[in-house]
C-alpha cells in the first residue's frame, strides 16, 4: 500500500506547479489550467487524508470541489472569451489598458 | 445507515438567503417570459425582494446564537447583523443601477439577478460555520462577481476587470481550500466547532500542518478583503467593474469574507497560541493602511483613489480584528511588542468585554462604510459618461470640477460622503474609526491606532482635493452634464447621505444594537 506522505508530497508538488504556473506563464489559458491545478492538487490532499483517517469527509468535500470548479470553468471560459473578441489575444502581458 | 434529521427550525436562518435567491431566480424567469421591451419593473422588484430579506434578518437578530444543520451554519446576531449590512449595499447599489444600465442600453434581469445571487452567498457566508460550506459560499459569491464585474463585456475594461478578477479569485480560493485541506488532515473535521476541540492536541503533534493550513487560509482571507500585501487585484478591478458593481463589491463582499474570517480564526485562536493571529493581523493591518493610504494619494481618477481608499479602509477594519486576540494574560515572552506598548488589556476590562467591544466597532465600521461607499461610487455612476470610458477620463478629477453650480445636490452628497471616508466629525466615518480606534487603545495596540490616526489625517488630503474641486473650480466651458436623471441615483444619494449624517450624530440606537449583536457561535 502506497503510504499517505506520498500522495501528500504528490499534492504539494502539484499545488506548488500551479501557483508558479498562475505566476509565471503568459497564455491566459494556461494560467487558468493551472488555478485548476491548484484546485486538484487541494482534492489530492482532502483524499489523502480522508483515506489516512478512514473518515468520509474528504471524499464528500472533494465531489463539492469538483462541482465548484466546474462552474468557475464555465464562467471563466465565458471570461476569456470576452476578453479574447474585444483585443484578439490571451496574452495576459498585452491585458493591461489600465495602468496608472 | 443513520440518516440525519434536521429541524424545520433550522431553516430559519437561510430565509434571508432563500428570499434573495427566489427574488433571482424570479428576475430571470420575468425575463424569460415578459415580452414587453420595458424594463423598468425590474429594479422595484429586486428592491422588494432586498427589503424583505433585509427585514427578516433584522427581526431574527435577537434570537440565541444556535448551531443549526449539526454545525455547519450557525445561526446568530453577528451572522445577522452581516446580512443586513450586505442588504443595505445591495438595495443602494440596485437603486444606483437603474439608472446607470439605462444610460448604457444595457438593462437586463440578469444584472439584478446577478446581483442577488452573489448577496445570498455573502449572507450564507457569514454565517457558515464549516470549512467546505465556508469555500462553497466564497465561490458563490465570487462567481457572481466575476460575471457583474465583465458584464458591459463589450468593452475593453469590464472584460479586462473581469479577467484579473476571475484569475486572482481563483487563485485565492484555491489557496484557501489547500489550507482547509491541510487543518482537515491535522483535525480530522471540517466543522469549526470539532476542530477547536481537537486543535491544542493537533497543534501538539503536528504544528508545522496546523499553521501551514491556518496561514494558507488568512492568504486566501486577505485575497477576498484587498489586505496588502494581496491587493494587486483592487484598483484594476474597480476602475474596470460597471460602478455600481464596484460599490456591491467594495461594501458587501467586504464585508461577507471579513465576518468569514473572523469566525475562522476566533474559533482557531481558541486552539493555538492568540498571539499568532494577533501578529499576524497586526502586520496586516500596519502594511494595509500605510501603503493603502499611500498608493491613493497621487490617484487623479476619482474611481481608482476610491479603489485604493478601500483597500485603506480594509486596515483599518483589520486592527478591529487584531484587537480581537488581545488576552488578558501576557503572552509569554515579549516577541510581539507594538512600538514599545505591550498588547494588553485595560486595567477593568474582562476578555469578553473586549472582544465584544472589538466586535461592535467592526460591525459598526462595515455598516458606516458601506452606506458611504455605496453613496460615493453613486455619486460616481450619475456623473461618468459611457463615451468616456474608453480613453479612461470617465472618473478624472476635472469631471467634479464645478460640480456644485451645476448639481449642489449631488456636490453636497459627495462632500458629505468624502468627509465621512476621511473620518471628518460629525460623520458616520468619524464614529466608526473612533469606535475601532477606541478598542484597539483599550486592548494596548497603541502603535496600530497611532499609525491609524496619522494614516487618516493623510488620507483628508486626498478625500478634500475632490471637495475643492467641486466646491472651488470653475466647471470647464464645454463640460455637458449628463442628462440621464433617474429617480433610482437620486433615492440612493439621498438615503445614504441623510444615513451618513444621522447615524454619525445619533449612533446610540444602532451602537446599543450592534453591541447585541457582537456575540457569535464558536462552539460549545
Amino acid at each position: 500500500m502506497v503510504p499517505t506522505s506520498n500522495y501528500l508530497l504528490l499534492a504539494a508538488a502539484l499545488f506548488c506547479m500551479g501557483m508558479l504556473g498562475v505566476l509565471v506563464r503568459r497564455n491566459a489559458l494556461v494560467v487558468f489550467m493551472c488555478v485548476e491545478l491548484m484546485l486538484n492538487a487541494s482534492n489530492l490532499t482532502f483524499l489523502a487524508f480522508a483515506r489516512h483517517r478512514g473518515d468520509m469527509t474528504g471524499h464528500i468535500s472533494a465531489f463539492f470541489v469538483i462541482a465548484v470548479a466546474a462552474a468557475e470553468a464555465a464562467i471563466g471560459l465565458a471570461i476569456v472569451i470576452a476578453v479574447f473578441r474585444s483585443r484578439g489575444t490571451l496574452n495576459v502581458d498585452d491585458i493591461r489598458t489600465m495602468r496608472h | 445507515m443513520r440518516v440525519p434529521s434536521i429541524p424545520a427550525a433550522d431553516f430559519l436562518p437561510l430565509v434571508p438567503a432563500i428570499i434573495l435567491l427566489v427574488g433571482a431566480c424570479v428576475l430571470l424567469m420575468t425575463e424569460v417570459f415578459l415580452r414587453s421591451p420595458s424594463r423598468g419593473y425590474q429594479a422595484p422588484l429586486s428592491l422588494f425582494f432586498t427589503g424583505l430579506a433585509g427585514a427578516v434578518s433584522l427581526s431574527s437578530a435577537f434570537e440565541p446564537a444556535r448551531p443549526v444543520f449539526q454545525g455547519f451554519a450557525a445561526q446568530d446576531p453577528f451572522s445577522s447583523a452581516v446580512t443586513l449590512v450586505v442588504c443595505v449595499a445591495l438595495g443602494l447599489a440596485v437603486l444606483t443601477s437603474s439608472g446607470f444600465l439605462r444610460s448604457r442600453n444595457a438593462e437586463r434581469g440578469e444584472f439584478y439577478a446577478l446581483m442577488l445571487f452573489a448577496a445570498s452567498g455573502m449572507s450564507l457566508l457569514a454565517m457558515s460555520t464549516e470549512l467546505i460550506t465556508l469555500f462553497i459560499n466564497i465561490e458563490v459569491l465570487s462567481v457572481g462577481t466575476y460575471a457583474l464585474t465583465s458584464y458591459l463585456r463589450r468593452g475593453t475594461r469590464p472584460a479586462e476587470a473581469g479577467f484579473k478578477y476571475f484569475i486572482l479569485g481563483a487563485f485565492s480560493s484555491a489557496i484557501l481550500l489547500y489550507g482547509a485541506a491541510l487543518l482537515y488532515g491535522a483535525t480530522g473535521s471540517t466543522k469549526l466547532s470539532e476542530m477547536a476541540v481537537v486543535l491544542p492536541a493537533a497543534l501538539a503533534a503536528q504544528p508545522a500542518l496546523v499553521y501551514a493550513g491556518a496561514l494558507l487560509v488568512a492568504g486566501g482571507f486577505a485575497f477576498k478583503v484587498a489586505a496588502v500585501p494581496f491587493h494587486m487585484w483592487t484598483p484594476d478591478v474597480y476602475e474596470g467593474a460597471p460602478t455600481p458593481v464596484t460599490a456591491l463589491m467594495s461594501a458587501g463582499v467586504k464585508a461577507a469574507a471579513f465576518a468569514a474570517m473572523i469566525r475562522v480564526f476566533l474559533v482557531l485562536g481558541k486552539g493555538m497560541d492568540p498571539s499568532v493571529p494577533l501578529a499576524l493581523f497586526s502586520g496586516l493591518a500596519y502594511l494595509t493602511m500605510i501603503v493603502g493610504n499611500l498608493l491613493a494619494l497621487p490617484q487623479r481618477n476619482v474611481k481608482r483613489m476610491l479603489a485604493y481608499s478601500s483597500i485603506g479602509h480594509a486596515g483599518y477594519l483589520l486592527v478591529g480584528v487584531a484587537a480581537l486576540f488581545v488576552t488578558a494574560e501576557a503572552p509569554a515572552g515579549d516577541g510581539f511588542r507594538f512600538f514599545g506598548a505591550t498588547p494588553l488589556l485595560a486595567p477593568g476590562l474582562s476578555e469578553v468585554a473586549a472582544r465584544a467591544d472589538a466586535l461592535k466597532g467592526l460591525l459598526f465600521y462595515l455598516l458606516a462604510y458601506t452606506v458611504t461607499t455605496v453613496g460615493s461610487f453613486g455619486v460616481l455612476a450619475a456623473l461618468e459618461r459611457s463615451e468616456d470610458e474608453p480613453k479612461g477620463t470617465a472618473w478624472d478629477l476635472d469631471r467634479f470640477a464645478g460640480l456644485a453650480q451645476r448639481r449642489p445636490g449631488w456636490a453636497f452628497a459627495m462632500a458629505v460622503f468624502m468627509l465621512s471616508l476621511g473620518g471628518v466629525p460629525p460623520t458616520v466615518g468619524f464614529m466608526g474609526k473612533l469606535l475601532i480606534f477606541r478598542s484597539a487603545v483599550d486592548t494596548g495596540l497603541v502603535g496600530l491606532a497611532v499609525v491609524g490616526v496619522l494614516t487618516s489625517a493623510a488620507a483628508i488630503y486626498y478625500y478634500l482635493r475632490v471637495v475643492v474641486a467641486m466646491y472651488m473650480r470653475p466647471a470647464p466651458e464645454d463640460e455637458r452634464i449628463p442628462v440621464t436623471l433617474s429617480w433610482g441615483t437620486e433615492l440612493a444619494l439621498a438615503l445614504s447621505a441623510l444615513a451618513v449624517v444621522v447615524l454619525g450624530i445619533l449612533p446610540g440606537t444602532v451602537t446599543d444594537w450592534l453591541q447585541q449583536a457582537s456575540t457569535l457561535w464558536l462552539g460549545q
